[in-house]
């Protein structure tokens, strides 16, 4: 019973870190229609830069930390700049292909810098472990998901009131118009790019510096895939709600499937839900159901 | 169809021929003839450079039937190029089947698991898809690495040379052969499939499947003959690299990054043409083994400027450069040069 409320409480919080890294490619899809799917080396290089700061430049976290998520802002803008903007208006084939390439971009530049592949960031949180109930949990998890929850608060009130939330929400729900109200559209594809790479960031250093820095982190970035798919690729909700979801699952099947089937069945559930997605309930529990008209 | 001034067609085998003038057919023999005497001219190492691209040609033109003639984007193509690689190798290696038949029925395996994880194409497109053959990938590696007693999981697994009517393809000229036998059939079916019914009901499917059903075209079973199609030819050439390039297998040869080097592949060469795939193949693979074989080994030991081991970032780089530079600056890929150059050739000295 112990097992179950850790497996219950690591995968939920957990899965809230997967949440907010879903949450960056919800805002793209939804902003311009391009599938990010550098989704996971995004993750990786953003803690290796934080590694860079923290570790390798010996900057204190209260101002490292800013200074890796201004950075993200400056990778996301450069993406949607160079990659993005000459490939406006062309087939979803070439958008994802394009992220794809960039994917692979970033896999030999975090290669060509930091070649070691594996390493540990500062511990930014308390490590003491704490009881609820008969489980116990670290502290870290607990943090981890206090900050998602955190950034999910406060990206849901700039998107209601803020200026620029409302433009990007608007552009979400039809271009054209949008552009006929005098919004610049270029302008809210790279905000929603900063933002994306902003959170993929921050939900890297939070899962950098809880199981250290290395290819798993991609691995982090695959799974928020299946987040989106079972949340639905263009509800902000369906992100929230389905992370946690996909944590637990993942948690839980680990934690009971393992002696059952094979190791590292953790590793490959997520992909198995989105197959099971696929053939139930493809646009996911709050996607919107395309109508298409020829 | 162009045709030069002063060509014509009297009759509708001439109208339907692929090499039409004499010029064409002394050309491809020059060809022919130039890949046949490949082997007496180049270093083993340069021969099994050409046999790994003639291997990737087969799994590129599948991949091409698929995402570039029927528009299902496919980024698991590794995963199905394993599935046939492990069964091909698993038959002959185990139960004593014959290369020739183990090849088909790997071939036939990776496309029944193609056709399985296809399923979904029919509600679902674009980036779903995708992301389902991504799952696709990591579900048949995760399997591949864990069914140890019959895989040799992360191990790997030895195989067999391929043996035809008890000639043993050990050398690497006769592998060549062999290879490029295959691919040359490949090549020849993929051009032709692509003028047939299935081909233009593919073609339809891709530009606007809901047209395509309404105009009476089963989205069922053409998506799932592409599905097929496209792994069947990936599964014959894991089956060419188990027995003929690699000589053993292991997980690590079908890791998820090779899949994006073949949507890659056919992006710059060109999707949805039949010489596309070709010319991104040999280019991606010769850029391959050039780097590998030349330029980072030196720049490894001269430059010492950056951490050591940077120098293997460099190729992961250069490819994923290449693929997003094609795709900004020249999108229909190298095939569309190769027809500017043989129009401009054409009607030289004219402009036009």
């Amino acid at each position: 019973m112990a097992d179950l409320l850790q497996f219950v409480i690591t995968g939920i919080t957990v899965g809230m870190v997967y949440s907010l890294i879903a949450m960056g490619f919800v805002l793209i899809w939804k902003s311009s229609g391009v599938a990010n799917l550098a989704l996971g080396q995004l993750v990786l290089i953003s803690s290796w830069v934080t590694y860079a700061i923290l570790v390798q430049a010996g900057l204190p976290p209260w101002l490292g930390v800013p200074i890796v998520i201004v950075i993200a802002f400056c990778l996301g803008w450069l993406i949607e700049r160079f990659l993005l903007r000459p490939l406006i208006a062309q087939p979803i084939l070439s958008l994802i292909a394009v992220t794809l390439g960039l994917s692979y971009f970033l896999d030999g530049l975090i290669t060509f810098i930091w070649p070691w592949s594996v390493d540990a960031l500062p511990r930014l949180f308390p490590q003491d472990t704490i009881h609820i109930g008969t489980a116990v949990v670290s502290q870290e998890y607990l943090w981890a998901a206090g900050i998602s929850l955190l950034l999910f608060t406060a990206l849901t009130l700039y998107f209601k009131y803020s200026r620029m939330g409302i433009a990007m929400r608007a552009t979400a729900d039809d271009q054209m118009a949008v552009q006929a109200c005098g919004i610049p559209v270029t302008k809210i594809f790279s905000r929603s790019w900063m933002l994306a790479c902003a959170m993929a960031a921050i939900g890297g250093i939070l899962m950098a510096s809880i199981g250290g820095i290395g290819h798993g982190l991609i691995d982090t970035g695959m799974k928020s895939f299946s987040v989106v798919i079972l949340g639905g690729l263009d509800s902000f909700l369906g992100a929230m709600i389905a992370g946690p979801i996909i944590g637990l699952v993942e948690n839980l099947g680990g934690g009971y499937l393992t002696a059952l089937t094979w190791p590292g069945i953790k590793e490959v559930i997520p992909f198995i839900m989105i197959i099971i997605v696929m053939m139930i309930k493809p646009y996911g529990l709050f996607g919107e159901v395309r109508i298409e008209r020829i | 169809m162009y045709l030069p001034a002063g060509v014509r067609n009297y009759s509708y085998a001439q109208d339907m021929a692929i090499f039409r003038t004499k010029t064409q057919w002394v050309l491809l023999g020059v060809l022919l003839l130039l890949l046949l005497v490949m082997p007496s001219f180049l270093s083993n190492y340069w021969l099994s450079v050409c046999n790994i691209i003639a291997i990737t040609i087969i799994a590129a033109t599948g991949l091409n039937i698929l995402t570039g003639y029927c528009g299902q984007l496919s980024i698991g193509h590794a995963g199905f190029i394993a599935v046939g690689a492990y069964t091909s190798a698993i038959l002959s290696g185990q139960l004593g089947m014959p290369f020739l038949l183990s090849m088909i029925c790997g071939g036939l395996m990776a496309g029944l698991i193609g056709m399985l994880f296809g399923l979904p194409s029919l509600r679902v497109k674009g980036f779903y898809l995708a992301i389902s053959t991504i799952a696709a990938q990591f579900i048949i590696m995760w399997v591949i690495r864990n069914w140890a007693g019959v895989t040799g999981g992360n191990i790997g697994l030895s195989v067999p040379t391929a043996e035809i009517f008890g000639y043993s393809f050990t050398s690497q000229a006769s592998k060549y052969y062999l290879i490029l036998a295959i691919a040359i059939l490949v090549i020849f079916f993929a051009k032709n499939l692509a003028r047939t019914r299935p081909g233009r009901a593919f073609v339809a499917i891709r530009d606007n499947d809901l047209a395509a059903q309404v105009m009476g075209i089963n989205l069922f079973r053409y998506k799932l003959l592409a599905f097929f199609i496209g792994c069947f030819f990936a599964g014959i050439a894991g089956s060419l690299l188990a027995h003929c390039y690699y000589g053993f297998l292991n997980p690590e040869f079908f890791d998820f990054k090779e899949s994006i080097l073949y949507v890659g592949m056919i992006i710059i060469g060109g999707l949805g043409t039949s010489v596309g795939p070709i010319f991104g193949v040999i280019l991606i693979r010769l850029l391959d083994s050039i780097l590998s074989l030349e330029i980072v080994p030196f720049l490894e030991t001269h430059v010492t400027l950056f951490t050591s081991g940077w120098a293997s970032g460099l190729k992961p780089m250069i490819f994923g450069a290449v693929i997003i530079l094609f795709l900004i600056l020249e999108p229909r890929g190298l095939a569309h040069r190769w027809q500017l150059f043989k129009t401009s050739y054409r009607i030289w000295p004219f402009s036009y």
